[in-house]
């Protein structure tokens, strides 16, 4: 049997079969509900508001008995029992809603990413200076000799010739469709082609083969595909210019917003094909619109560079993933071959290439190769960190001569999930937060300047380390009790602090941070922080040996590296040694994607960079305890945190 | 040619710790007890200083043991649920120079005493013995926050030992504490890492290191022994190498883990191999004391005075009396 299901506000209506989940039918009417936890009724995150129609629901403490009176149910707990009439309260939508505007693109995704400008200035190490100007596909505009009996090569021939007289290139393909086209395309063009030749592997193709000088033409994209935001940008390949850079939500979200829970998702029926389609779908949407706002024409882009994390990337391929989470956790690729982006349904020139940085292991991607490049800690003597802090925490330690990775489960409490007023760094999150010492007011600054309705990875941070320097909690993360605040209060899951009273929030609902929250955050720095520490001991190195630590992802540039050494996240070294670089992983991507050479040395870097596997590391756990800790147990590591 | 043997330099000294106030120092005390202040590992006399032995409180409760076994109640069975008796026949009798008082009555299970009622118990053993006292709540948090502050207050001066704070459960006793000139005992689940927090937590309401003893949690042999001994053993080395966060002395609750030991309680009839069920109990208590001493132990609290006895002759030995 089937029932209507209407959805408000968006009045969007879909027929499901009965019994069907109410998540599910709002995936099926292309709704986005959130759902961190993949619909397995954990997380709580995907309320709705039953206003007309029967349905069957479990039990579940995510729904407060005040709620439960509204109408509240958790979508993915509640089945469809009739023609159902839902309402998505605001707080359950997931914002899909794009970054246009340049200033709004720097305002808004400042917690995330950074703004052109500090891209630009990571471009300057990764390949201004190290890398030559040869892009994954150039143009070469030839004005052949036309045959006659005393020089009566083939076309093909005559093709390959005069290429090689501008370009040493001594093995050249070409796809069987450009050899049928090749004879009349010669001839009706006047024999002025422009060729666009592409780097596929360890030989050059003709791509493409075009009537006129098209030549002065030639744009890429550079993507950086996160679990949770993928980015991208476009660029003019013969001046290197950055002509426009956008950010949307992965879709994937919708099927959890963790790795390990879309790989399950990738098991299900169509899962990989609904998870491959959510991923193309964000992409060509960047792509069509930056290639409408900029002009460009689609034909002329002619390759697209992408950097994610090895479980993107397989979904990006539509590649089974699922032995990722399998030990001993082998992918299916690491070094993906260079494909045409048709291939993977992506929608710029047909016939123009796709290739993805290599990674170094199951757990450690190309964002992480492609963060190496951009931080340039592969070039120089200097001992360096780079620390990509997100769900999976991944850090490379190293100089020129070796390198070695490792991912540490964070938890994704920096990216605002798992923590109840948690969200990502979209419109209305708390980014910035002080607590007056003297009168214990707050203050805070909110993306897009708009009323609070969250708080995302660098509020948290912030807000953190204000209550442990205001007393409003012990360094073990519980609230003082003994403090005589009407903002401490027992909540559904346990104590928790008001941050913000609901009369001033977008979503008039009080903004809280509870015990639960605490922990989770001091899970996560406490992976981070002995993660780091752990792989140092390893190599009988200390945090002193370093010269630079560069922090990236998560929070970019916004990250106050003050309160972020207070609460334990980044160690006590001088401030001058870290470095805020933002998306590496674009800027790596881009580096890539402008230099045959760099694409070389990202092979270089994957394959030199040592994977060092925690869990099987016999101080870890150890050293994981100590830090769980504000900043730590061992206060001795934190020198300036001591009052 | 003669051997020279190899010493150990420590860098840091444990705290040293003083349970109890003769009149000098305000209360009304015979004699004080001092714990701690060595700077080298156990009975190394040589490597450093060791100023004061291993001391071991008798454990006296409220109200009277249900859940004792008859071989440890027997010693004491004129006395059990009169705790001022009990107090006395520990001081005369066995000659205890440190008592420590478990308030179980506060339990619900034990008759859930009125915070007024145990502070009326302390007063009354104070004011019928004059050794130092240590003072253990029931270990039911929210109750012993009511009955641990008054217990205090009614022991003011004394400069007695309470316990127990935990990480989730210290703000209450320490301020208690801070009020009232006493010290406090920080629990932790045989985790260094704990112990370490919490005396951090406890340090930073401004109740100083030096009045601070770790409780490590022990288990009885057989139970656990070994984690809790290398726990000790680690902060030990810790602290003599210079952390000032573990560099207090340890109690261990002897008594409470031996005699819950099912060596220590099955009768005889159900292991006739096993021997005496009298015997057991007394040996299993011994037997973990003397490994705990050897793991760092600077108050060991015990039960069964025939225990008792024994440990202290090994004390003796042990520091050469």
């Amino acid at each position: 049997m089937k029932f209507k299901v209407k959805f408000l506000p968006d009045n969007k209506e879909i027929e499901v079969e009965k019994g069907k989940s109410i998540l599910a039918a709002a995936i099926s009417a292309g709704l986005h509900i959130n759902s961190s936890c993949g619909g397995d009724g954990v997380c709580g995150r995907c309320k709705v508001i039953l206003k007309k129609g029967e349905v069957n629901t479990q039990p579940t403490g995510r729904i407060s008995a005040e709620e439960r009176k509204q109408g509240y149910y958790l979508a993915c707990l509640t089945t469809v029992e009739s023609d159902l009439v839902v309402e998505v309260p605001v707080e359950s939508k997931v914002d899909l809603e794009k970054v246009n505007d340049e200033d709004e693109f720097a305002s808004r995704l400042k917690g995330i990413y950074a703004e052109p400008e500090e891209v630009e200035e990571i471009d300057i190490i990764a390949s201004r200076e190290l890398f030559s100007h040869s892009p994954l596909a150039t143009k070469i505009y030839l004005e052949l000799p036309q045959p006659d009996l005393d020089d009566k090569i083939s076309d093909l021939e005559r093709i390959n010739r005069a290429i090689r007289e501008v370009k040493d290139i001594p093995i050249m393909q070409m796809g069987l469709s450009n050899v049928r086209n090749l004879g009349k395309l010669l001839r009706s063009s006047d024999w002025k082609v422009t060729v666009t030749l592409g780097k596929r592997n360890d030989t050059i193709e003709i791509v493409l083969i075009e009537p006129s000088d098209t030549s002065e033409r030639n744009f890429g994209f550079a993507f950086d595909i996160g679990t949770t935001t993928i980015s991208a940008q476009l660029i003019n390949l013969n001046t290197k210019k950055v002509l426009g850079t956008k950010a949307t939500f992965n879709k994937q979200a919708t099927f959890g917003s963790d790795i390990i829970t879309r790989i399950i998702f990738a098991q299900e029926k169509d899962g990989l094909e609904r998870l491959h389609h959510a991923v193309i779908d964000g992409m060509n949407s960047m792509i069509e619109e930056l290639v409408h706002e900029n002009q460009v024409d689609l034909n002329d882009v002619t390759c697209c560079l992408c950097a994610g994390n090895t479980t993107m990337i397989h979904l990006l391929l539509k590649v089974d993933p699922s032995f990722i989470r399998r030990e001993p956790y082998v992918p299916t690729a690491n070094f993906v071959p260079v494909i045409r982006a048709s291939e993977a349904g992506i929608k710029i020139n047909p016939r123009g290439l796709l290739a993805c940085v290599p990674g170094v292991s199951g757990y450690v991607g190309g964002d992480i190769t492609a963060g190496i490049l951009a931080s340039g800690i592969s070039e120089t003597e200097d001992l360096s960190i780079l620390i990509d802090i997100g769900t999976n925490g991944e850090i490379v330690l190293g100089n020129k001569d070796w390198m070695i990775s490792c991912a540490a489960s964070a938890g994704p409490a920096f990216e605002g999930s798992g923590v109840v007023c948690g969200m990502r760094a979209t419109k209305g999150a708390i980014q910035r937060f002080t607590i007056n010492p003297k009168d214990l007011k707050v203050s805070y600054s909110t993306i897009g300047a708009t009323p609070p309705v969250g708080i995302c990875g660098s509020g948290y941070i912030d807000i953190v380390s204000e209550l442990l320097k205001t007393n409003i909690i012990d360094k073990n993360g519980k609230i003082n009790t003994n403090l005589r605040d009407s903002r401490i209060r027992q909540g559904e899951f346990g104590r928790e602090f008001v941050l913000v009273d609901k009369k001033d929030t977008g979503h008039k609902q009080d903004i809280v941070i509870t015990e639960m929250d605490l922990d989770n955050l001091k899970r996560a720095k406490a992976a981070i922080f002995s993660a780091t520490s752990s792989m140092l001991k390893h190599l009988k190195l200390s945090f002193d040996d370093v010269k630079k630590i560069y922090i990236a992802g998560g929070f970019g540039t916004y990250l106050d590296i003050e309160k972020a050494v207070s609460i334990g996240l980044l160690p006590d070294l001088k401030r001058e040694k870290f470095s805020f670089i933002g998306n590496s992983s674009l800027s790596g991507a881009r580096a890539i994607l402008l230099s045959i050479d760099a694409f070389g040395k990202a092979d270089e870097i994957a394959k030199k960079t040592t994977y060092f596997e925690l869990s099987v590391e016999p101080g870890y756990m150890d050293e994981y305890v100590a830090a769980l800790f504000f900043p730590h147990t061992d206060t001795e590591r934190f020198p300036s945190q001591v009052k | 040619m003669a051997i020279e043997l190899l010493k150990m330099r420590w860098s840091n000294a444990i705290n040293e710790v003083i349970i109890g106030a003769t009149k000098q120092d305000g209360g009304s005390r015979s004699s004080v007890v001092k714990v701690g202040g060595q700077m080298s590992l156990p009975y190394l006399s040589d490597e450093g200083n060791i100023p004061n032995p291993p001391v071991i409180a008798h454990e006296i409760w409220d109200v009277a043991p249900a859940d004792w076994p008859e071989a440890l109640k027997e010693p004491f069975s004129s006395v059990l649920g009169k705790p001022v008796e009990w107090a006395k026949k520990c001081v005369k009798e066995f000659k205890a120079e440190l008592l420590c008082l478990r308030l179980m009555g506060a339990h619900s299970d034990y008759g859930d005493n009125s915070p007024e009622k145990e502070a009326q118990v302390v007063k009354d053993i104070l004011k019928a013995v004059d050794k130092p006292l240590i003072i253990i709540g029931c270990g039911d948090n929210e109750k012993d926050n009511l009955v641990l502050p008054k217990c205090a207050e009614a022991a003011k001066g004394e400069r007695c030992l309470f316990g127990n704070a935990i990480q989730d459960n210290y703000k209450t006793l320490t301020v208690a504490c801070l009020a009232d000139g006493h010290s406090i005992i920080a629990e932790s689940p045989i985790d260094i890492n704990i112990a370490k927090q919490l005396n951090i937590l406890i340090s930073d309401m401004g109740l100083s290191a030096e009045r601070i003893v770790i409780n490590p949690t022990i288990g009885a042999l057989g139970y656990g022994l070994e984690y809790a001994y290398s726990i000790m053993e680690r902060g030990r080395l810790s602290a003599l190498n210079g952390d000032k966060m573990l560099a207090m002395p340890y109690i261990c609750f002897v008594g409470y883990e031996a005699w819950r030991a099912k060596e220590a309680k099955a009768s005889e009839k159900e292991f006739p191999a096993w021997g005496k069920e009298k015997e057991r109990g007394i040996a299993w208590e011994m037997v973990t004391s003397t490994a705990l001493l050897q793991a760092g132990a600077d108050i060991l609290v015990m039960r069964h005075p025939q225990a008792i006895q024994e440990v202290q002759k090994t004390i003796n030995q042990l520091t050469g009396k």
